[in-house]
C-alpha cells in the first residue's frame, strides 16, 4: 500500500457489449489490466516477488451477459486528471469494452466487489410461446417457494430468492415478421426488468432465474446499473460516491 | 466453385453459449487487423484451437508482413474445438476465418502451419470443415490455393498431397512472393497447373504435385521424389533463408488475446538458428545459420512491444536464448528498466553451466518455478554420442549455483531410446537427478524442500538430422526401459515423468514415411483421430487400426533402420546441411566423438553457408 499523499483510486465505468458479452470475468479482467498498461497510467503494484497491478473490479458479470455499468478501481500512486486518464484508457481499450466515465476518489474506500450490492438487469426471452403471464406465473411460484435450487457446474446450489430478487417488471415484445432478415431469429417474446440484491449468501443471476422458471436460457441479458444499498434502503451510484 | 465471401458470424453466434471457451471464436482482439479489403485475400491457419495457435510466432510474422502489402489482406483461422465442430457440421456451417467470419473456402490463398507431425489429422479436419477438396490434384480450378510451411515442413510427404505448395525455410519475404505469384496468376486467369509451375520456381517452394514417387533398389520402401518430366521443378528444393534477422521486424506479435492462451506473453525472437549440433535435433539442423539481433534492437523491441500490447511478461525466444552473445547484458538492462512496472522477463531454458544460472538470476526468473536444464542423456558417453556438449562438472556447477541463488526446484529434460543407449545410461538419468538433489540439500540445508523433476521424452528420429537413419524403440522395449529408470530412482525428492510411448510411436511412423503416409493420415482421420497432440483425445488404438486398414503396422514403420546410402523420402528437400555432413556426424556419433559449435570455434563443414550464400551473424563474441 502506498503512503504517498497523492495516492488515489481511479474509478472507471465501462461497458461490455456485442460479441464481447461472451467473455468470462477473468478474460475481462485480463483485458482491462492490459488496457491500463497500454494507456501508460500510473498504478500501484503489490508487494512481494511477483509484482501485480493493484486493481479492484465490481462483481463478476456472467459469460454471455452484456453491460453498460461495469466498474473497476485502479489504485494509483499519484493523482491524475480523470478526463485525461479516461481519454488514455479509451484509446487503449477494445471498443466493445470501452470506458465511459472516470472519477478520482480517495485511496481508502471499501472494495468495489462487496460494496456494489444492487443491480438492475434487462433480460429478453424470445419465442412465439413466451408470454408475460407465463413468465410472471413462473417467477411468482418461485417466490412462493422462497428458494431457487439450481446446478452450478456439477454442484447443486440453493439461493434465497426473497432476499436476492428485489422486484421485476414484464413487457411483451412484438417485432415485425421480417425483422430478423430471414435468419430465423424470433422477434416475439418477453422483456423482463430485474432488480437484484447481493447478499452474504449469494446473488441472483438472471439466467439462473429464467432457467428455473422456464427451463431455458434467456436470449439477452444486460446489466443496466449497479448501486450500493445503504442500511436505510437508499441507493448510491458508484460514480457519485465520495 | 469458390464459395462466396460473406460474413457468417450470425450463424456462429447462437452457438457460443453452448460451447467451451466461446472467446475462442470472437475475433475483435486488440491488434487484429479489422480492415480486410483485399482484393487478394489470404487466410493463415494454425491447425489447433485458438488458445494453442494464437501465440505461434510464425503466424504472427506472416500476418504482419502480408497485411502490410498493398492489395493483400490476411486473416487467421483456427480449428474449432470438438464441441463447436460438431454443431457446425450439424448446421452445415463451414469453417470461418476470424477477422471477417468469411468461409475459409472463399479465400484466394489458405496457408497452414505445420507445427509438428501430430497436427496432420487436424489439417484434414480443417479442410473437410471448410469444404475444400482434400487433395490438391483433385481441386477445382477456382478453389483456394492451399499452402503450408513451418518447423515440420521437413518430410511433409505424409501431408503433401493436401498442399498446392509447401514453403521450406524462413517465411519472411517468401510468403509475400508466394501471395504475389498466385495473385498475378489469378489475374491472368491461368490454370492451376500453371500456378504450380510458377510457384515451383520461387526459392524454397516445393510443389508436391509436380513430383513422382519412385521406389527402387536405391531407396527405402517409401521411395524418393523426382520431378515429373517436363514440369521444370527443381530436383532438390533448398530452403528459403534470410541472411539477417536484424532486418526483420522484431515485434511481429501484435494481437493480444482475451482468453488465456498457452504462452500468454509478448515474445521477441532474439536469435534464429543454433549451431550446438545436437545430433537428434531437427531444429538445430534446419534453422542454421545462427543469426542474432543486436542488443539495442532487442531492448527497444521489448519496450515497444510491451507498450503496445500491455503484456506484463516478455519471453526472449530462440532455440538457445542464453547462447546470445549479449544475453547477460540484455537481461540486466531489461530488468533495470522494467521490474518496477511489474514486468517479468523469461527465457525458455537455461544453458547447462553456471553462466546459464547467472543469466536466469539476472532476469529474476521465478524461484518458485525453478530452473530448467536439458542434459538429454544420463551418462557422459551417451552425451558424447548425441553431441550434447555438457559435462557432469557443468551440471554440478549449474546446480550448485542455482541452489545458492535461492532456487529450490530444478527440472531436467532427458530422452530415452537414443542410439547406443544401454540400461546403465538410463540408470544414469536417475542417478544424475539424485546427485542434483544431494547438492540441493548440501547447499540449502537438509530441511530445505528441494525437488528435482525429470521429464523423459522418447527419442523420435527426425529427417535431416544425423540420426535420420535410426529406428525408434519398439513399444515393449520402451516400457521396459522406463521401468529400469524408475527402479533406479530411490530419492523421494526426485519426481519422474515420461512421455507416452504410443504417441511417440505414431510421431515416429509419420516421421519415417513418404507420401504413402497420407493414406495412413486419412485412414486415421476417418476413424475419428483429431487433436492427437491432446493426451485426452489421442487414441493409439484408432491409429493402430488405421494402419491395419491400409495393411501397415506402426511399430514396423517407426522402428525400421534405413541404410546410410539409401535414397530417403525427403532427399528432394534441403535445409542446406549436406547429406555428407549428416553421414559424417552419424559416424562420429557411433565413435563417441563430439563436434564443436561453429559460433564458438571454427567451421565444422555442415555446408549451410556455401549452399545458401549466408553466414553466422553474431552481435558480439560468444562465451
Amino acid at each position: 500500500m502506498s503512503n504517498d499523499a497523492g495516492a488515489c483510486r481511479l474509478r472507471v465505468r465501462y461497458v461490455k457489449e456485442g460479441r464481447l458479452a461472451h467473455l468470462g470475468h477473468l478474460e475481462v479482467m485480463g483485458t482491462v489490466l492490459r488496457s491500463v498498461r497500454r494507456a501508460e497510467l500510473p498504478f500501484e503494484v503489490s508487494e512481494g516477488f511477483a509484482k501485480r497491478m493493484r486493481i479492484q473490479f465490481s462483481q463478476a458479470l456472467p459469460v454471455g451477459a452484456s453491460s453498460v455499468a461495469e466498474y473497476y478501481d485502479l489504485l494509483m500512486p499519484v493523482r491524475l486528471d480523470a478526463q485525461e486518464a479516461l481519454d488514455r484508457l479509451k484509446a487503449a481499450t477494445p471498443t466493445l469494452l470501452a470506458p465511459q466515465e472516470a472519477r478520482v476518489l480517495p485511496r481508502r474506500m471499501p472494495a468495489l466487489e462487496a460494496w456494489a450490492n444492487r443491480a438492475l438487469w434487462d433480460v429478453d426471452i424470445l419465442g412465439e410461446d413466451v408470454t408475460p403471464d407465463a413468465v410472471r406465473d413462473g417467477i411468482e411460484a418461485a417466490l412462493q417457494k422462497g428458494t431457487l435450487e439450481f446446478m452450478r457446474g456439477t454442484k447443486p446450489r440453493t439461493l434465497d430468492l426473497t432476499s436476492t430478487l428485489v422486484s421485476y417488471e414484464l413487457e411483451a415484445i412484438s417485432g415485425g415478421a421480417d425483422d430478423d432478415g430471414g435468419r430465423g431469429v424470433h422477434t416475439r417474446g418477453v422483456h423482463l426488468g430485474l432488480d437484484t440484491r447481493v447478499t452474504e449468501r449469494g446473488s441472483l443471476r438472471p439466467a439462473v432465474l429464467i432457467n428455473a422458471v422456464l427451463g431455458r436460457a434467456p436470449n439477452r441479458v444486460c446489466r443496466l446499473s449497479q448501486w450500493h444499498e445503504e442500511r436505510d434502503g437508499s441507493l448510491t451510484s458508484p460514480m457519485s460516491v465520495g | 466453385m469458390r464459395r462466396e465471401r460473406e460474413n457468417l458470424f450470425y450463424l456462429l453466434e447462437p452457438l457460443l453459449e453452448r460451447v467451451e471457451r466461446p472467446s475462442r471464436y470472437l475475433n475483435h482482439e486488440w491488434g487484429a487487423v479489422e480492415e480486410q479489403d483485399g482484393p487478394f485475400h489470404v487466410c493463415i491457419m494454425y491447425p489447433d484451437v485458438y488458445d494453442v495457435g494464437l501465440p505461434n510466432l510464425g503466424i504472427a510474422i506472416l500476418y504482419d508482413e502480408l497485411n502490410r502489402q498493398d492489395g493483400i489482406s490476411c486473416e487467421r483461422a483456427y480449428l474449432p474445438w470438438i464441441d463447436m465442430a460438431g454443431f457446425m457440421r450439424e448446421r452445415s456451417i463451414p469453417l470461418l476465418s476470424l477477422e471477417s467470419s468469411s468461409p475459409v473456402a472463399s479465400f484466394d490463398l489458405v496457408g497452414f502451419t505445420l507445427a509438428h507431425e501430430l497436427v496432420c489429422t487436424n489439417i484434414v479436419e480443417a479442410l473437410d470443415l471448410a469444404g475444400i477438396t482434400l487433395r490438391a490434384d483433385e481441386r477445382e480450378e477456382d478453389e483456394p490455393i492451399v499452402i503450408a510451411g513451418g518447423p515440420s515442413a521437413w518430410n511433409c510427404e505424409p501431408v503433401a498431397p493436401m498442399f498446392d505448395a509447401v514453403l521450406l525455410g524462413d517465411g519472411e519475404g517468401a510468403i509475400t512472393n508466394m501471395a504475389q505469384c498466385v495473385r498475378e496468376a489469378r489475374e491472368e486467369g491461368v490454370s492451376r497447373r500453371e500456378i504450380w509451375r510458377r510457384l515451383s520456381l520461387l526459392p524454397g517452394v516445393y510443389v508436391p504435385a509436380l513430383y513422382d514417387v519412385v521406389v527402387d533398389e536405391t531407396s527405402t520402401r517409401w521411395g524418393y521424389c523426382v520431378p515429373k518430366e517436363g514440369s521444370g521443378a527443381p530436383a532438390c528444393v533448398t530452403k528459403h533463408c534470410i541472411a539477417s534477422l536484424q532486418k526483420t521486424e522484431p515485434v511481429a506479435q501484435r494481437i493480444v488475446p482475451y482468453l488465456t492462451v498457452v504462452q500468454d506473453r509478448l515474445t521477441v525472437e532474439i536469435l534464429r538458428g543454433c549451431a550446438r549440433g545436437c545430433r537428434f535435433c531437427q531444429a538445430g539442423m534446419t534453422y542454421r545459420p545462427v543469426r542474432e539481433r543486436p542488443k539495442e534492437q532487442i531492448v527497444e523491441a521489448v519496450g515497444r512491444g510491451l507498450e503496445t500490447s500491455g503484456y506484463d511478461e516478455c519471453c526472449l525466444s530462440s532455440l538457445s536464448t542464453t547462447d546470445h552473445s549479449e544475453c547477460a547484458s540484455i537481461l540486466h538492462e531489461l530488468y533495470g528498466q522494467l521490474s518496477e512496472r511489474g514486468v517479468r522477463i523469461s527465457i525458455p531454458s537455461q544453458r547447462l553451466d553456471s553462466y546459464g544460472v547467472e543469466m536466469a538470476t539476472s532476469a529474476r526468473s521465478s524461484r518458485r518455478a525453478g530452473l530448467t536444464f536439458a542434459p538429454e542423456a544420463g551418462s557422459q558417453r551417451l552425451r558424447d554420442v548425441i553431441n550434447k556438449n555438457v559435462t557432469d562438472e557443468n551440471m554440478e556447477a549449474a546446480a550448485r549455483n542455482a541452489f545458492a541463488n535461492g532456487y529450490r526446484r530444478m527440472k531436467l529434460y532427458f530422452m530415452m531410446g537414443l542410439p547406443t543407449e544401454t540400461d546403465e545410461d538410463l540408470k544414469g538419468i536417475s542417478h544424475m537427478a539424485e546427485h542434483v538433489a544431494d547438492i540441493g540439500r548440501e547447499v540449502c540445508g537438509k530441511r530445505a524442500k528441494v525437488t528435482v523433476g525429470i521429464s523423459v521424452a522418447v527419442f523420435v528420429p527426425k529427417c535431416h538430422t544425423p540420426f535420420q537413419w535410426e529406428g525408434q524403440l519398439p513399444l515393449e522395449e520402451t516400457h521396459r526401459r522406463q521401468r529400469v529408470m524408475l527402479h533406479a530412482a530411490t530419492d523421494r525428492a526426485v519426481r519422474i515423468a515420461y512421455h507416452d510411448a504410443e504417441t511417440s510411436l505414431v510421431e515416429g511412423a509419420l516421421s519415417k514415411m513418404g507420401r504413402t503416409g497420407f493414406d495412413l493420415v486419412l485412414a486415421a482421420w476417418r476413424r475419428g483421430c483429431r487433436f492427437d497432440a491432446w493426451t485426452d483425445q489421442f487414441s493409439f488404438e484408432r491409429w493402430a487400426d488405421a494402419a491395419a486398414d491400409i495393411g501397415l503396422d506402426l511399430e514396423n514403420i517407426a522402428c525400421e533402420r534405413f541404410d546410410l546410402d539409401a535414397r530417403l523420402p525427403w532427399d528432394h528437400t534441403s535445409p542446406g546441411v549436406s547429406k555428407g555432413f549428416l553421414q559424417r556426424e552419424w559416424r562420429r556419433a557411433m565413435e563417441g566423438v563430439t563436434t564443436a559449435d561453429c559460433t564458438m570455434t571454427q567451421c565444422t563443414g555442415c555446408g549451410v553457408c556455401p549452399a545458401l550464400g549466408v553466414a553466422n551473424e553474431l552481435a558480439g563474441e560468444r562465451a
